[in-house]
């Protein structure tokens, strides 16, 4: 009852928030393939939750020169070349992680989840292209710089590749980048 | 006799369709139309010393890539667009000249490009 309350709270708080548009992974490397789990979280209240992270696959994999989308928890299902089927569900401090299918209720575009996250970072290894055989050093998290919740840099930069992220907004639509080269 | 010319016939065929094969062997990244690669260059040169972030734009509380560095994606966000059939003046009232419309609108082209080449690479195999 407490968590539901919470949760009604932080709609309260951000009810013009809605998980804003999708993710575009690019993988502009021509011998790394991306090894990396995304997420989304509350950026405006609720002490930066709910969370969500990609569960399954775990890792996502985006091969070498290979660009990856996500319009939103449950359409990217269909339209991605690298789906998610499972999303973890993180609703408080010390709340039990939730596992929740792609076409869970509140994942959906207007459900409770997904019109209150937005996507903000990504923890992500890179590896020697068709192999199993990381790059030691090239890896990192990344994500949004937005205070108080986003911490991660929003650019890494290795002696093997760089990665960067940004969001570039029209009109309601908010397109979110990672670009890894 | 019979037998033997069509045995031959088989193995000749079935030797040009494996040379075939080889050549043939398409990837992602030889698919690409140019204009696909240069949208792919334009992204890159967002790492380019003179273009990664000022202290100023570091400084400010959001994720947003500033105007500066999207003027740096528009022209090949363009060539991208243009290279669909769409027509400048098409292009000029859709987006009103405003950048994020224009590279938004590329990128969604750039995705459903690179979703056919892949649904043809799984069909061809």
């Amino acid at each position: 009852m407490k968590k539901f309350l919470l949760l009604l709270g932080i709609c309260a708080v951000s009810s013009a928030y809605a998980q804003g548009g999708t993710l575009i992974i690019q993988n502009l490397t021509t011998n790394y393939d991306f090894h990396g789990n995304i997420y989304a979280n509350n950026n405006t209240g609720g002490g930066c939750y709910p969370i969500v992270t990609s569960k399954d696959p775990d890792p996502i994999i985006v091969p070498a020169g290979v660009t990856a989308k996500y319009e939103n928890y449950r359409d990217q299902y269909f339209s991605s070349g690298f789906p998610v089927s499972t999303w973890n569900v993180y609703l408080g401090a010390g709340s039990p992680v939730s596992p929740r299918p792609w076409n869970h209720g509140s994942l959906v575009p207007g459900g409770i989840i997904s019109n209150n996250t937005k996507w903000s970072m990504s923890k992500f290894q890179m590896y020697h292209a068709g192999t199993s055989v990381p790059e030691t050093y090239f890896n990192g998290d990344i994500g949004g710089t937005a205070a108080p919740c986003n911490t991660a840099p929003d650019v890494v930069t290795t002696a093997w590749g760089s990665a960067k992220w940004f969001t570039i907004t029209s009109g309601t639509d908010v397109y979110t980048y990672l670009i890894i080269q | 006799m019979k037998k033997h010319l069509l045995l031959s016939a088989i193995a000749v065929i079935s030797l040009i369709s494996c040379n075939n094969e080889a050549t043939t062997v398409n990837t992602l990244e030889s698919m690409k139309t140019p204009q696909m690669e240069n949208f792919n260059k334009a992204f890159k040169s967002l790492g380019d010393p003179q273009n990664r972030p000022t202290e100023e734009e570091k400084q400010r509380n959001t994720s947003e890539l500033s105007d500066r560095r999207k003027a740096l994606l528009v022209p090949a966000s363009k060539e991208l667009i243009l290279s669909t059939g769409v027509t400048e003046a098409e292009l000029t009232r859709k987006t009103g000249g405003d950048m994020s419309q224009t590279i938004v609108w590329a990128t969604q082209i750039y995705m459903q490009k690179s979703d056919e080449i892949r649904k043809n690479l799984k069909s061809e195999k």
